[in-house]
Order: structure tokens, then sequence, then C-alpha cells
């Protein structure tokens, strides 16, 4: 014990590093450049709704209705205090409901002169010292504490848990998601208010994780754990890090928030005014070269006049987050609070004559199988979303591990979980995981078996019987 | 190749739901998707996947067998022509007298097994599984070429409908088909598998000197008073002939040689596991090295490096006992089930005098053995991740 203290507290003073190395780097071509382009502010803004899971909603204004910018829209029934905020102030001019009637998305017309909604306001000193139920009261009262997930299941923080430690993921190995340094450094001081203030809601640590390219920005960052992961992906993802820095055990909670959403919460206190704008990238084979970069945008802005002119020809499919766990969206979205970048890349529904036999020069695999592997190591790929195969039983094992630095026999778990065995599954550690921490499983495996899925199935199942 | 796949797509509504012939779609998207991979693009799960699929996994276990098929048909001529007395039998000769007496045991085990298999897949509607293309492979090569066609016919009727279609098809079997269909007959027509039936020949032609005995058989037969050591001197049981495999026996397994170029195949593309492998080979070394000091029998007597080139451990070790499905599926599970399967080799060889060739048992033996190896592998993970917390 005295040992696990002592190095936790080396591990503050000094950083401590990690080399991950199982995992792959998929090379997708469209890598995003370090510009960061203003985009002009849109006359139309929109809030999802269904992007606040665990939400009972209730609607609090209808169409036609004037609203103020932070204005409440909907509440959750089953907890009042969270509101879900308009992005911008103006005219409700739709609200469209999809399954069941849940609402699926608000349209505001959005008035630049409308008024903005106050809430408490901080100074950075101020933050340091802040009492923890008052900054939870204004997480809750924005709905700007969905930014903040709990480990497990990853679903919005509980005001009523202590975690035990929380963890800041500032690097992200997939393929797109912006570089945690880019963003941070536009705005430092709403950076380092978000670390301070999430210092106030644990009595544990917050752990700041950084990738090998880390700028200043977030190694100076003060008043927080830093660690230093290296390695392919996915060494960026928050479960890599929990295990290696700080082992969940089946009772505890971990909060976990990413660096690029803690500017907006920063932002959140600093002004006392919901963020107008967030950065977010741009990227992925489907856009055009001199397009691949960042893009300051309107929160809740519309995406249609950048896909306009930023898009290849073809027929493409836009990414909300990166190629790995992303989820598709429709051509005419706006963006999501909770969005950070944008992937782009092509529907690939072309067939290769006798591809199970063929050199494959042209094909991109993590297996030693294609001329590629061998002669092509270092190419980008412009990929699609093809998959290159038919579903099959699984027939390989041991292959999923190669990709899963966790400790965790990946065949069992997911064979536990598709048995319905969830006692099995919770022993074989499926709640010290994500499902985007399969992601490389779906793309490596040649059975074609959907592992995200399983594993989001498992973690449901688990969930609904309660453990 | 765009007429081809417009013809595909001028006919595939016959064979869609509806349509007159949607009793044998498995059929055809089999052709199909044999000709060009399938147009499918993702929808759930992450948006890009590997260019891997299960068939380029099973082609590339069936090229590294080819130099197994190749050596072992001209092998089968070989032996053929050198019973019959033709010394003077040129290369070619031999290439085509192994080929007349090879290819139609691997026709008949492709046509039947591929039977059955697009049968049950018609039937149960699920895709035709590329594992067929594998087994129907694997079996003809650990047959005698002296086998009947029939009995080909019924050794992979048995090994794909009750070693793998009645457990669910290719993935869900127990054990490894091929080895299967091969212990099913065995048993059930021992005449055909035991005795002098390595060599293909016309009814009593055979060369009076030549009895067709493998250097394990021989071993198992040796007459009182001779050694091992004896064996070896004289020439009966030569390490460098068993290498490359230039000895009767059955059609594909008789040269390590040609076995050891299809292991380089599946461990540089990482196919199979070196894992199983490399530790079948510790286990039957670490075993016939301690009969070797203890035993006495002739088998015991023989040096432990001559296993490794005896009768078919080397194609069981890279061929059958890596068959992902049936071997164990852990890490460790897979050192454990190797090893155990060389130990077993030689338990078999030495201990039983009835059976000089273990290597089919072993293996058949630690499939079944597997999942119970990789269960306690996981309770160890269990109990070692509760013990964390």
């Amino acid at each position: 014990m005295t040992l696990h203290i002592s190095l936790k507290q080396m591990g503050r003073d000094c950083g401590m590093e990690f080399k991950i190395t199982k995992g792959f780097d998929v090379a997708l071509e469209g890598k995003p450049s370090d510009t960061i382009t203003d985009l002009p502010s849109c006359k139309t803004v929109a809030l999802y709704p269904l992007e606040f899971t665990g939400v009972r909603q209730r609607l609090l204004v209808e169409e036609g209705d004037q609203v103020t910018h932070g204005q409440a829209l909907l509440e959750n029934k089953t907890a009042t205090a969270f509101k879900l905020r308009a992005p911008a102030g103006g005219t409700i001019t739709e609200i469209r409901r999809g399954e069941r009637r849940f609402v699926d998305r608000i349209l505001i017309d959005v008035d630049d002169g409308a008024e903005a909604e106050r809430f408490d306001r901080y100074t950075p000193e101020a933050i340091q010292k802040a009492d923890r139920q008052a900054i939870l009261d204004q997480l809750v009262r924005t709905g700007y504490l969905s930014f903040i997930r709990k480990r497990p299941f990853s679903h919005r923080a509980d005001p009523e848990v202590r975690p035990k430690s929380i963890f800041v993921n500032a690097m992200n190995t997939a393929p797109y998601e912006p570089d945690a340094e880019r963003v941070v450094a536009d705005d430092p001081q709403a950076f380092q208010a978000g670390l301070d203030l999430l210092t106030r809601l644990t009595d544990g640590a917050v752990n700041l994780c950084i990738g090998d390219n880390a700028g200043d920005t977030l190694t100076t960052a003060e008043r927080v754990a830093v660690s230093r992961f290296t390695g392919p992906h996915p060494a960026g993802n928050t479960s890599v890090h929990i295990a290696h820095v700080d082992p969940m055990k089946p009772t505890d909670v971990v909060w976990t928030v990413k660096a690029v959403d803690l500017v907006l919460l920063g932002r959140l206190f600093l002004d006392g005014t919901l963020p107008t704008s967030r950065i977010i990238s741009v990227a992925g084979p489907g856009v055009r070269p001199d397009a691949r970069h960042y893009y300051r945008l309107r929160l809740g802005g519309d995406l249609t006049p950048l896909l306009k002119t930023a898009l290849e020809p073809g027929t493409m499919r836009l990414v909300n987050g990166n190629v790995l766990s992303g989820e598709a969206i429709p051509q005419d979205s706006f963006l999501k609070l909770h969005q950070s970048a944008l992937t782009v890349l092509e529907e690939d529904g072309e067939r290769h004559f006798l591809g199970w036999t063929m050199p494959g020069l042209d094909q991109m695999s993590f297996s030693r199988l294609f001329a590629s592997s061998w002669l092509r190591p270092n190419r980008r790929w412009k990929l699609g979303t093809n998959t290159h195969g038919e579903e099959r039983a699984m027939v390989l094992t041991g292959y999923y591990d190669r990709v899963v630095p966790l400790n965790i026999m990946v065949d069992y778990l997911v064979r536990a979980v598709l048995a319905g065995d969830t006692d099995e599954a919770i022993a074989l550690g499926i709640l010290e995981t994500d499902p985007e921490d399969f992601a490389l499983c779906d793309v490596i495996c040649p059975s074609k078996v959907d592992v995200q899925n399983i594993i989001r199935d498992g973690l449901r199942q688990i969930e609904e019987e309660g453990i | 190749m765009k007429h081809i796949l417009t013809l595909h797509d001028r006919i595939r509504h016959h064979f869609k739901k509806g349509g007159r012939l949607h009793s044998i779609e498995p059929l055809f998207d089999a052709i199909d998707h044999f000709a060009f991979t399938p147009a499918t693009c993702t929808h759930t799960g992450a948006h890009i996947r590997d260019a891997i699929d299960i068939k380029r996994v099973m082609i590339t276990v069936i090229y590294a067998l080819i130099p197994c098929f190749l050596f072992g048909t001209w092998n089968a001529g070989y032996q053929y022509n050198m019973a019959h007395g033709i010394p003077d039998a040129t290369f070619v000769d031999h290439i085509l007298r192994g080929i007349i007496i090879v290819m139609p045991v691997i026709i008949v085990s492709y046509a039947v097994g591929g039977f059955w298999e697009v049968l049950f897949a018609c039937v149960r509607r699920h895709p035709i599984n590329e594992g067929l293309l594998v087994s129907g492979f694997l079996f003809p090569l650990i047959l005698p070429p002296t086998i009947p066609l029939w009995q080909v016919a019924v050794g992979i009727t048995f090994g794909i409908v009750i070693g793998k279609e009645i457990f669910g098809g290719t993935g869900m079997n127990v054990v490894n088909p091929a080895l299967l269909s091969r212990a099913f007959l065995f048993f059930a027509y021992a005449k055909s598998m035991t005795g002098n039936v390595w060599i293909a020949s016309h009814g009593d032609q055979i060369v009076d000197a030549v009895t067709g005995a493998t250097p394990l058989g021989i071993l198992s037969a040796l007459p009182a008073g001779t050694t091992t050591a004896d064996a070896i001197a004289s020439g009966q049981i030569d390490f460098m002939q068993m290498f490359l495999g230039v000895i009767p026996g059955s059609i594909g397994e008789t040269s390590t040689l040609a076995c050891l170029i299809g292991a380089a195949v599946l461990l540089i593309t990482g196919v199979a596991s070196w894992r199983i492998m490399l530790s079948c080979v510790i286990g039957l070394l670490a075993t016939a090295s301690l009969v070797n000091i203890f035993g006495s029998s002739p088998m015991a007597q023989l040096p432990p490096y001559y296993h490794l080139v005896a009768g078919g451990f080397a194609f069981g070790a890279v061929f059958m006992a890596t068959d992902p499905v049936s071997s164990a599926a852990t890490n460790i599970g897979k050192w454990i089930y190797g090893f155990l399967i060389g130990f077993l080799v030689i338990i078999v060889r030495v201990v039983n005098a009835g059976f000089p060739e273990g290597v089919m048992l072993s293996i058949l033996f630690m499939n079944l053995m597997a999942p119970l190896i990789d269960n306690v592998v996981v309770e160890h993970h269990i109990r070692r991740r509760r013990k964390r917390a």
C-alpha cells in the first residue's frame, strides 16, 4: 500500500511514462493540418437532445418561441435540475421528433442580438477554491455535466457519487480525432480552469494523459498528475490509461473527460455564459486535401456550408468522431455539442476480382497476408467503408488480443457476452472497458465480426440486470 | 471481368427471396464472392475494415500445403515405379504416375465434401464456408495412395457431416474434420489403412524385394535380436530419407522438408500458431529423450530427433494441430496443448504395440481436451483478476 501511494506520488511529481506495444495505427489518408479556420457565423443552429443519453425528455418550449442563448429547451423528467439549453438565442423553427416520439432535433434561427442566460462566473483563482457542490450544480443546470462520463458504462457522471479519480484524455490515437494540444493551446486559460474545477470534484488525483507529441500547454498543466503514453492506437484510449495509471476494482467509479471538451467547461465557468463555439477537426480521405484542418464553428452550427466546399466528389459517409468508433451522421447535419471531429470517407462498394488470392498491393491489412504489408508498410490508405468480406464464424483465436493492450482475454469476453453469461463477462473484466477499446478488433477481424457492438450489448445487458 | 460481373448482377434476382432458384442462393453467393469480393459496406461498428477475410486465410493454408502435395504426387509415382521394377522411369514419369494415383483421391474428397457443405448451407441457409477448402485438401494428403475411392467418399462424408456440420459448420466443430475422417476410416476399414498399403500398385506385380513398410512399421516389427542401432546402421531407417520423404507413407506427409516449407508460409503470414508448432516439437523431444533413457524396446531406443521426421508428426504438428478451431485458444493453453500432443505421440509410438503411429490419435485426443485446457487457463486468469481486486 505504501509503495502504491509513493508510486502515485512520484507520478504526480515527475510524470509517469507508459509504453504501449499492442495495437495498430490504421494509416488512414487525410490527416488534418494544424491551421484553424474561423467559419462565418451560422444562421441556424441545432440541439440534438438524444446526444444526452438517459434523459427522460420534458419539452419546455414550442415552435415559434423566442429563446435566449442558454435558455432551457428540455429538462430531464427524472431529475429536473438537468436541463438542455439553447446553443444560441433566436426563434425556434423546428422541433423534430424521431423514433417513439423522442425529440431528436430542435432548430433555432439565430438572432445575434439575443440575450444570453447568466450563470455563476468565477475567476481562475476562485475556481481552485470553489465549492464542489456549486460546481456540480452549475454543470447539472447547464447540461454540461454530460461532458464528464463515468466508468463503468461510460454514462454521464452521477453528481451523487464521488469518483475515485478523474482521467482527462489529452491524446487521441484514433484516426482522426483533433490533436488535444492544438485545441487547448487556443485557449490555455480555459483548459487550466477546466482542470482546476475537476480537482474540486474528486478526492483522488486528476490524471492528465498525454501523448508523446504533447506540447507546452499540456506538459505544463498544473495541479494534475501527468502521465505520458506512447505507442500505437489504442494507446490514447481512456481504458488503457486507467488500466495503467490507476486500475479500477469492481466497486470503483472513475470519471473521464476529453481535454478538448474541458476547454468548454472552463469557458463556462470563466465567462458565466454557455460557450458559443468550439474547434473541430475535419479530416479523412473524403475531404479535399486543402480542407483537411481545424475549424472554429458555432456550437450546434450548420455543417452544410462547410461540407459543400470541403468534400471530395462521390458518395461520402460523414462520421461524428473517428472512423473506428464514431457514428455515421446524415449529410444535412449540424454540429453536435459533444462532437469534436468530423471524419469523411467514401462509401466504397467496389468489388475486387479474386480478392482471396490477388497479391493485394493496394489493400490495407494488419495481417501479413497481403503484399502491401511487406512492401508498403508506411503507406497512408485511402480507405472507404467496404467490409472486404462476409461475416463468418470466429475462426482465428488470439487475434484480437494483439490489438487490445488491456488485461482482457478478448476471445473469451466476446464468447461470454454472446452466450449471455454476464457473470463471466464481469469476471473477465468487461466493466473496465468501453466498446471503443474493441474498435480495432472490428477492423482486423477476418470473420468480420462487430466486436464493439457485442461488447456494447454486453454492457447494456449487465446494466439492465444490475450488478 | 466486367462481363462476369454484369452476368452475375443480371441473374442475381433468381436467387434472391421469391426467385425460382432461391433454394440454392448460398451456392450462387459462394461463386459470386469467389470471383469478386462482396460489395457490402459497414453498417455498424468500425467504419473501415481490414482487407483480410476467411477466404484469404484458408487459401493461405492451401498454398502452404502445396509443397506437400507436389512432393506427395511425385513420391507416390516414384514409389509405384520402384515397386513395379521400373528403375529407369524419369522424373516426368513419376509425376504423371503420381497424378494418376493422387488426383482421383483429391477430386473425390472435394466433390463429396463439397456436396455436403453445399447441401447443409442451402438447407440451413448459411453461407458456404471456406473451411471445406482446407479439410477437403488435408484429408487426401493423410491417406495411403492405395485408398479405394469409395472409402475416400465415405470418410470425408463422415468428417464433414458428423465432425462439422452437426455442430453448426466451420468454426463450431470440436475436432479437426480431416483427422476425424481419417480416424473413421482407420477404425472402420483398418485393412485399407494399415499393413502394406503405402505403395500404390496393381495387384501382385510388386517386386518381391519391396515390402512397402514405413520406417515406423519396420521398427515396430523388428525381428528378434536386431536392435534399433542395427536398423539404422543397415540403412533400413535413414534419417535423410525420412527428412526428404522418399519413403512409403501417406500421400502428403512423408516429407518433413515439404512440411517445413509449409510451416514457413504459415508462420511468416501469421496464419498458424508458432506456439503450438514449437510446443509440439518440445513435447516430442522431451518425451522421446526420457523414453530413450528408460525404455528398452526398439521404438524407445530410436534417437529422439528421428521421431521428428518419422511418420506424420511434421505434417500433424504443422497443419493439423494448429487448426485454430479445434486447438486450444488461449496462449498458455496452446503451449500445454502442443506439448501434450508431442508427449502423446511418443507414448503411443513406444507403449502401444498396436499402433506404430500415434500422431492422428494424439491430435484428436488433444482436440477433445483443448476446451478443458482453455477452461483452466481462463479460470486461472479470472482468479488472478479477483485477487487484484
